[in-house]
């Protein structure tokens, strides 16, 4: 049995969870990004930030948590050198329910995983190792993200192998790319442990897991070590490891257990936050479509393939991109221009950012290709083009004479040419008509792809039977 | 009913706390007798009490907005000048 | 002119000229450096003082517009920040930490151009009843330097009986603006939870404790929250103070009003004779004022000091947690040390007192006891704020002693912690329920000071200064023999 407890930071809120420092604290110079509140000077005071209490709320509807009454915070109290305070605010349901949700869950292919409860609350600051860090004695601490807001998300025991964890956070994550609360491609913005336990043995947590690709291999090795251990009737102990990620295996933690008693008390600094049903409502619309609602609307409305609406209503980008782009008309050339050409040009962040393409341009480009002014190979290195400088269709076409080659004179001077050069294959053509298409692909290569491939199929075969 | 504090109880909280002492004994007594003296909370007709805490709307709540600190702040307070803090590793 | 005068009397003489701001500036810094070397109010003084002074009378001079105050001068204690000068808690912990910012209470006297003149004693981060716990030596009684001034706001209420300033700014948590106040003879005020900004404000007991103006008269008290009070955006527990000017009517009198005495604080073998004959002489002071009196019981009275410092003392554990000495604090070189070695060396520089309450303040909250004590006292306390609740559906105003012993000697409850905590029976329920109170100065016995205390319902300031402004008018109590 396995369960995760993902942290997700709200990557998209302007400031902090509770001062006005800056959420995406990824372009500062060391502690340049903090204020008396986020070092916790003394007599400063955490202001909690409205939005975010929102986005967390539409974290907990999408989830399909149950969301409370009132909303309170609460200290974990315990000290490490990058957690200004010496306590984290959080939440914890110690006094009836105060967190900002609970028993949900997301459906993995033909199966529930149950979300335990959600909770907001503040992100420490880094630590760096300074020089070698093994000989050193000294850490070095940055608190620009100290009090950026997360939201821990704890799921119930539902897992029953890796792969279903890797279902999961895939979907989790799209979910909240989706819900615009938080990009999880920024290095850091999505985070996770688990626990793991096998038959009725004893949980184990595993904690220090640094990417998600590490989290299923450190799952995968703590099976196998609890399976190992279990068959040679070794007893297994409840306790924390750390993933080692050099070894790539499960260490005990050094730290006693005895250690983590956090002491929580109220954080009497914040009243609990009354939330009225105006207000959840307005942000229940607010809210944007979902993944699932737009995948169904694609297929009922637009008749588009099953396999094509996926790809594209779990990505935002080809979402949005599709939504600006299409008409009813052209909805299914654009979904199949976004999730085949495209998709190599712009599939990670970088690339997205950098890109200059335009809905307008893909309702231009779609428009020529369906109007036979274009074939679809020259559409695709058109696209290479647009994204790289934005110039429009028009130009792109005239410039790079991308227009399809339709005039039969035009297309059989270059066609007699081809079958100069390829007496075999025309002997092969006259006895297997099917291997005219080598011949076709010839002509392809030599226009770059701007041959309209039926006239070109056609005049092949009058010239070859002829 | 006296609750039993121990000599280790009171080690192992001021551990805890970080808190350093040398003789366990100084402290011992009046801690003993304090936390003896919060037992009397027992007699208190309470059971069915709910805690009372203080509310707001959601309409109090800080605007989203960045607005950085308009002065260097690390350096300043310690006599060392950088911009990391130090900190020794933890074991 | 003398440097006892009132806050009007001295504001109505600097805008006729009969004094610059400069000159009473000069005096009063001239009282500290004659009395302060004995009296020990004082952790700083500001270098500034007199520059700012010759500002504000060029103003005046000018017919510029000048603030309410009108370089009147005000100490802080020292658990409140200022910018760009030392904020020491009465700590070694903090004994060279300077506050790159401003309290909002310290931001809004400024901008009504009073003259912060110093930064007043305490007990280590307020932590105390008699100022015998601050780091950097006690404050003495004006009215008997053998005598503790009470705490933790002892430094204020010495400055401003001492004539060392016209009001002062201290902190309350379980009654450290008013026992201080009763033992010095002065008025000490704790507002409603939540009247006045926490921003820059020390923490110790964060959902419990308020800043509290202290001054000789009553009407000194309320021009001084008049300015203090109201909503903060940086302190998320504030509240609206609806434009109430907490001066206007202050002499409207109590005729009619129904006053209630807590018998479980206005009698009893904990209470000093001579205190519980004052605070009879009080009642009857009330009652020729046109009150009618009337016994009440606060039934949870008797459970406050434990359920306070059940709370107290978790929430100063967690508060105090931030002092490591990584950020800010002291020089400790970090060589040799790993880090949790580091923390807790650097943490001996927390007094006996503190390093008491940080290991309760450990185990109340810790996962074996947390049932037991925490939740119990949060209980009390609820309970406590519906009994009281009750009591002034019923009443205008409560009343009783403010501390049920006369002032004593140093050294006298420092042995016996126990002891010392029951000092604050009196005081604690007003901070357990967040209701407004004050002490009014009443009679001197054998030289030493008594004070009444009054309560009113939350939010009820301007009532309860009408109160305490008509038993002031009962007496006319000396200055301290200095």
């Amino acid at each position: 049995m396995i369960g995760l407890e993902i942290h997700c930071q709200l990557t998209n809120l302007e400031s902090k969870l509770f001062c006005s420092c800056k959420a995406n604290y990824r372009e500062f110079a060391t502690n340049a990004n903090v204020c008396p509140v986020c070092i916790g000077l003394p007599g400063t005071l955490p202001r909690l930030n409205q939005k975010a209490v929102e986005k967390a709320i539409t974290i907990a509807l999408a989830l399909n948590c149950q969301t409370p009454k009132k909303i309170g915070f609460f200290r974990k109290n315990y000290f490490y050198p990058d957690l200004p305070k010496n306590f984290q605010i959080t939440q914890l349901n110690l006094y009836g329910p105060t967190s900002i949700g609970e028993k949900g869950k997301i459906s993995i292919e033909n199966k529930d995983i149950r979300i335990r409860r959600i909770q907001l609350e503040e992100d420490p600051g880094r630590l760096i190792y300074e020089g070698a860090s093994e000989r050193t004695q000294i850490t070095l601490v940055d608190y620009n993200r100290a009090g950026t807001p997360l939201v821990e998300i704890v799921t119930e025991p539902d897992f029953e192998n890796p792969r279903q964890v890797r279902l999961f956070l895939s979907i989790l994550s799209d979910l909240l790319e989706n819900l615009g609360v938080s990009d999880p491609t920024l290095e850091g913005a999505m985070r996770a442990d688990a626990n793991v336990s096998v038959g009725n043995g004893p949980r184990v947590e595993v904690k220090n897991i640094n990417s998600f690709y590490d989290l299923e291999k450190a799952i995968h090795f703590e099976l196998t070590r609890q399976e190992s251990l279990g068959s040679r009737d070794i007893p297994i102990s409840q306790e924390t490891r750390h993933w080692d990620d050099k070894r790539k295996i499960t260490i005990a933690s050094r730290s006693k257990e005895e250690d983590e008693d956090y002491r929580y008390i109220l954080e009497g600094d914040i009243p609990w936050v009354v939330l009225d049903s105006q207000s959840v409502e307005k942000w229940k619309k607010n809210m944007p479509e979902s993944i699932s609602s737009k995948r169904e609307r694609y297929v009922r409305d637009y008749g588009m393939p099953a396999q094509v609406a996926d790809v594209l209503s779990s990505d935002k980008y080809y979402s949005d991109l599709f939504e600006q782009s299409h008409i009813k008309a052209n909805a299914k050339e654009i979904a199949n221009i976004i999730t085949t050409d495209l998709m190599g040009l712009v599939d990670t962040r970088e690339k997205r950012e950098q890109s200059k393409l335009t809905p307008k341009h893909l309702s231009d480009l779609v428009e020529l290709v369906s109007s036979g002014k274009v074939t679809r190979t020259s559409a695709k290195s058109a696209l290479q083009e647009i994204v790289k400088t934005g110039k429009s269709v028009s130009e792109i076409v005239s410039q790079t004479g991308l227009g399809k080659i339709s005039d039969k004179s035009d297309l059989g001077k270059i066609i007699d040419e081809v079958i100069k050069e390829e007496p075999v294959a025309v002997q092969q053509a006259k006895e297997n008509p099917q291997t005219i298409n080598y011949l076709v692909g010839k002509v392809m290569q030599k226009t770059k792809g701007k041959a309209d491939p039926a006239i070109t199929l056609k005049i092949f075969k009058d010239k070859i039977s002829s | 009913m006296i609750h039993l504090v121990t000599k280790e109880d009171i080690e192992h909280i001021a551990k805890l706390m970080r808190i350093e002492i040398d003789d366990v004994s100084e402290y011992f007594e009046k801690i003993q007798k304090v936390l003896n003296y919060f037992d009397s909370l027992d007699k208190a007709d309470i059971e069915s009490e709910e805690i009372h805490v203080q509310e707001v709307s959601v309409n109090e709540l800080r605007d989203d907005k960045y607005i950085p600190f308009e002065s260097k702040l690390i350096s300043n307070l310690k006599s060392n000048k950088e911009s990391f803090v130090r900190a020794p590793k933890m074991n | 002119m003398s440097l006892a005068v009132s806050a009007n009397e001295y504001i109505e003489n600097v805008k006729n000229g009969s004094i610059s701001v400069e000159e009473f500036t000069a005096k009063t810094l001239e009282q500290i450096s004659k009395h302060d070397s004995g009296l020990h109010a004082y952790l700083s003084i500001n270098d500034n003082a007199l520059d700012q002074a010759r500002k504000i009378d060029k103003k005046i001079k000018a017919k510029e517009k000048v603030g309410a105050f009108y370089g009147m001068p005000i100490s802080i204690k020292d658990n409140i920040c200022i910018k760009g000068g030392k904020t020491t808690c009465a700590s070694k912990m903090l004994q060279d930490f300077v506050a790159p910012y401003d309290a909002t209470v310290v931001s809004k006297l400024k901008s009504q151009d009073a003259i912060l003149i110093g930064k007043t004693n305490l007990d280590e981060f307020a932590m105390g009843v008699t100022t015998e716990f601050s780091a950097f030596g006690p404050s003495r009684n004006p009215w008997n330097q053998d005598y503790v001034p009470g705490g933790s706001s002892g430094g204020s209420a010495v400055s401003v009986s001492a004539l060392e300033c016209i009001a002062s700014l201290g902190s309350d948590t379980g009654g450290s603006v008013r026992n201080p106040a009763s033992f010095c003879s002065i008025v000490g005020l704790k507002p409603t939870y939540g009247l006045v900004s926490r921003y820059g404000l020390v923490s110790y007991a964060n959902s419990i404790e308020q800043i509290g103006p202290l001054g000789r008269r009553v009407e000194d008290v309320a021009l001084v929250l008049n300015h203090i009070a109201g909503k903060d955006q940086n302190d998320s527990t504030t509240v609206d103070r609806s434009n109430i000017d907490y001066l206007s009517g202050i002499d409207a009198g109590i005729k009619g009003k129904k006053i209630g005495i807590i018998s479980e604080m206005s009698k009893g073998e904990g209470l000093d004779k001579n205190v519980e004959n004052a605070f009879f002489k009080s009642v009857s002071a009330f009652e020729g004022l046109g009150a009618k009196i009337e016994e009440t019981s606060l039934d949870l009275v008797k459970f406050t000091v434990a359920a306070y410092y059940v709370l107290t003392t978790a929430e100063a554990g967690s508060n105090l947690s931030r002092y490591d000495n990584l950020r800010y604090g002291y020089d400790l070189d970090l060589e040799g040390y790993e880090f949790k070695s580091y923390i807790s060396k650097a943490r001996r520089n927390f007094g006996p007192e503190v390093t008491r309450r940080m290991i309760l303040g450990g185990f109340v909250p810790s996962a074996g006891f947390a049932g037991k004590y925490l939740l119990k006292a949060l209980k009390v306390k609820s309970k406590l704020k519906k009994e009281i609740a009750k009591a002034f559906a019923k009443f205008d105003f409560l009343i009783s002693p403010t501390v049920p012993i006369l002032p004593f000697k140093f050294g006298e409850k420092m042995d016996d912690p126990l002891a010392m905590y029951l000092a604050d029976i009196n005081t604690i329920t007003a901070n357990l329920t967040g209701v407004p109170a004050i002490s009014v100065p009443f009679e001197i016995h054998n030289g030493l000071p008594i004070g009444i205390q009054i309560h009113a319902n939350t939010l009820q300031e301007r009532e309860l200064l009408q109160a305490a402004y008509a038993l002031q008018s009962t007496t006319k109590l000396p200055g301290a023999p200095l």
